[in-house]
């Protein structure tokens, strides 16, 4: 499912993410990339605060609906 | 002198380790990307100097964003004699990956681990002795900015660039390792420096690389056959960003030491769960808008009078104030502010006065430099004020999360949020606004956000709105004015923002993706070395380009085109004559009419050299009656307009320099300028005949309303993209 609609506080692995090169290469440098462990943390209007690693990572909307998570 | 480079993530302390150094005062913010360029200093501690270069931050090697050119370029072509990587102990795993990138370039490395004052604070320790192990280069904890480490750091940096370090590569171990090192050693034959960091972006289908070595690709594709594939298909950089993920974390998992698992909850994420409510985020920005605002420039501190009644009396305590009998307690900012201008103006001033005979030289010295240089001064305090409030916003690392929380308001105008930090610190100063436009990523982005930057009142257009509204509505209602006027620039951005998105830009706005610092309290020597250095950059200013420019319009206004014949009357001046000549184009927005009109029009063009001018002028024209005269006598319609027009048209030449920089076609800037020019008369304009005639203003409301509903009716609003 996309993260957008993971629940709050539970660890999520990567399956997929759908977006054009540069943000995918973006995402990745930050630790978001298949395989990686999230924890969505806060929630503003489908805007999430994810955790990844130690760090915390803003996303918006339509980047949330492009990361696929399990 | 030996070079070292300082490489890091952004936001992982590299300035401020920089600062440290080299004794610098380059700014520091909690925004990742706030070193664009690269900046060069001197360490002076070891047995010899040595010159330290600070990168921009980096995420990565790869070449997709300006940094990472610049950073890249700079280690694999000028070759530094040690690339000091900074890594943040907070966020070692995200931060190592950089690191794994910088081991594969034959360079001295030396891992310098910083925060680690903040990792002992949460009970945490880090193994440096496992990351030695591991990667084979030195590893130094530091904390930057308690300046602990960094002398032993430097140290270690000279032994290291003594030696040469061949190159790792994490991958070695992997699947990858056949195909790395066929292609790495074709291209040693090929005589390449660096062939493994080569190698490994031509796996990575790095552009560059693959043009240049296009007739590797058959040999690459034929090994590639013979490695087993997985999720990731022929998304070779996914796959490569993914190994070096999996390394750094089976092998320094352990190499952090938790006092309690990373799963708890951080006072930084607590902080967040009120300051990026999803309902309470934005009142509470406002809120912290408004009692900066009221620190800076509110005349009844926290409305104790107005509500309480709390109000000076007697002599000393307003002399000490500096306030008439009756008034309440002022702000710190105009507090300042109003002990300035008594030294100045009551004190220094008569008393330079008194001493000089000749009359030019008396009029020159205290009418013109001082008199205008005074008009500026007595503002510093409050800019002063307004830009310690924005760096401490900054500093704590608020301002990144601002910049979430207006995301899904400012992506209606084609922005991100992203374009909020430039447009903040143009409150501050335009320069480093538009350099901010650089961490934006489309150029479209970025266009747009320089157009509409100079509406965000910045620190020098400042004295205009106080001086305006210390004089017109009898000169009660100056915050009103004031505040006004910054509502009036950010509305015109909105405006002009949605209006250039529909018509000319029809762009979507990149996504939002960006890291939170955790929150800290901003340290005051950083905080009042960057005051400093701001004071002395406002200082230069008025000492060169105002003070210059204060002459030349001393010069004009007091004599005529025979200047040899003496001092004439300011009516009579040559400044009077040319003000004259241009005064007609201002005619339709109410301040070029009458008499005074080309008082006015100069004090535009003197503006055009930078906004402290405008008082500064207007004080010197103001002729006997002094600028309290010429001001009390507009009417309002013709002062909001002609603040309107300062506000809205072309920026200080400092501005127009640096927007030209961040452009990068000459058509663009030429747009740029003629928007500027259109804005401000057009806005003007419906100020002046909307004040003037109230049903004017009226209809104009009406009608914009009417387009807004149709136009919502037309386009109804999409449905969120899946």
């Amino acid at each position: 499912m996309p993260i957008l609609f993971a629940p709050l506080n539970v660890e999520l692995q990567v399956t997929k993410i759908n977006v054009p090169d540069d943000t995918k290469h973006h995402l990745a440098n930050l630790g978001v990339l298949v395989g990686a462990i999230l924890v969505v943390i806060a929630d503003l209007h489908g805007n999430l605060i994810i955790k990844v690693k130690d760090g915390r990572l803003a996303i918006n909307k339509d980047v949330a609906m492009k990361i696929l998570v399990a | 002198m030996k070079k070292f480079a300082l490489a890091g993530n952004p936001n992982c302390g590299k300035t401020t380790l920089f600062n440290a150094l080299t004794g610098a005062t380059a700014h520091v913010g909690n925004w990742p990307g706030v070193t664009i360029d690269k900046r060069e200093g001197i360490y002076k501690k070891l047995e010899e100097p040595v010159e330290i270069v600070d990168l921009p931050g980096i995420y990565s090697l790869s070449p997709y964003t300006p940094e990472e050119i610049i950073s890249r370029n700079y280690i694999l072509d000028e070759k530094p004699d040690c690339v000091i990587n900074i890594v943040d102990g907070t966020n070692l795993e995200r931060n190592l990956y950089l690191t794994t990138q910088l081991l594969e370039i034959n360079i001295p490395v030396v891992i310098a681990v910083n925060m680690i004052d903040i990792v002992a604070k949460k009970g945490d320790a880090i193994l440096v002795a496992e990351i030695e192990k591991k990667f084979n280069v030195p590893v130094v904890e530091i904390s930057a900015l308690r300046e602990k480490g960094i002398h032993v750091l430097m140290q270690k940096a000279l032994e290291a660039s003594l030696q040469t370090r061949d190159a790792i590569s994490v991958l070695e171990d992997s699947k990858l390792a056949p195909l790395i090192n066929k292609i790495s050693a074709l291209l040693l034959e090929r005589g390449l420096n660096n062939p493994l960091f080569h190698a490994i972006r031509f796996i990575e289908q790095d552009d560059f690389e693959l043009k240049k070595h296009h007739d590797l690709i058959e040999t690459a594709d034929e090994i590639k056959e013979t490695i087993p594939v997985d999720g990731f298909g022929d998304d070779y950089e996914g796959l490569i960003a993914s190994l070096r993920y999996k390394y750094v974390a089976q092998n320094f998992s352990r190499a952090i030491v938790r006092k309690i698992q990373n799963t708890t909850v951080t006072k930084s994420d607590k902080a967040d769960r009120v300051l990026t409510h999803r309902l309470w985020g934005i009142p509470i920005f406002l809120f912290i808008m408004l009692l900066i605002f009221h620190l800076t420039f509110g005349s009844d501190l926290l409305l104790l009078n107005s509500i309480f009644g709390l109000q000076i009396n007697g002599d000393f305590w307003t002399m000490l104030f500096q306030v008439e009998a009756g008034s309440g307690i002022p702000s710190p900012g105009v507090f300042l502010q109003s002990w300035v201008i008594y030294l100045l103006e009551d004190l220094l001033i008569p008393f330079v006065a008194s001493w000089i005979n000749i009359a030019w030289i008396q009029s020159l010295v205290a009418d013109g430099i001082l008199a205008g240089l005074a008009a500026i001064f007595s503002f510093f305090p409050q800019i002063m004020m307004l830009f310690l409030f924005l760096s401490i916003l900054e500093d704590s690392g608020y301002m990144a999360r601002i910049a979430f929380i207006m995301d899904r308001t400012f992506r209606r105008f084609g922005l991100s949020g992203k374009a909020f930090l430039p447009m903040m610190m143009c409150f501050g100063c335009g320069v480093p606004g538009a350099m901010a436009t650089r961490t934006l990523e489309t150029e479209k982005e970025r266009r747009l956000t320089l157009m509409v930057s100079p509406f965000f009142s910045c620190g020098a257009k400042l004295p205009i709105w106080l001086a305006f509204g210390s004089l017109i509505l009898g000169g009660q209602h100056g915050t009103f004015v004031v505040f006004s006027m910054y509502l009036l620039g950010i509305g015109v951005a909105i405006i002009a923002a949605i209006l250039l998105k529909k018509a000319a830009f029809k762009n979507e706005a990149s996504p939002f993706i960006m890291e939170f610092p955790s929150y800290h309290t901003p340290k005051f020597s950083n905080l009042m070395k960057y005051l400093w250095d701001k004071l002395k950059h406002f200082l230069f200013r008025a000492a060169t380009v105002i003070a210059a420019s204060i002459i030349v319009i001393w010069f004009l206004s007091n004599f005529s085109w025979a200047f040899w014949t003496g001092m004439v009357t300011i009516e009579n001046s040559m400044l009077a004559s040319i003000g004259r000549f241009i005064q007609p184009i201002f005619i339709p927005l109410g301040f070029g009419i009458g008499s005074d009109g080309w008082r006015f029009v100069v004090g535009i063009f003197s503006g055009l050299i930078a906004k402290e001018n405008v008082v500064a002028t207007l004080e010197q024209l103001a002729g006997s009656g002094g600028i309290a005269t010429l001001i009390g006598s507009m009417d309002l319609a013709s002062a909001y307009s002609f603040m309107a027009f300062n506000l809205l048209t072309i920026p200080c030449m400092a501005m127009v320099g640096a927007v030209i920089g961040e452009l990068s076609k000459k058509r663009y800037v030429f747009e740029t300028i003629g928007f500027w020019l259109a804005a401000s008369y057009v806005v003007s304009l419906v100020i002046y005949w909307s004040i003037r005639f109230w049903w004017i203003g009226v209809s104009l409301l009406a009608t914009l309303l009417i387009i807004v509903i149709i136009s919502a009716v037309i386009h109804r609003p999409r449905q969120a993209r899946v």
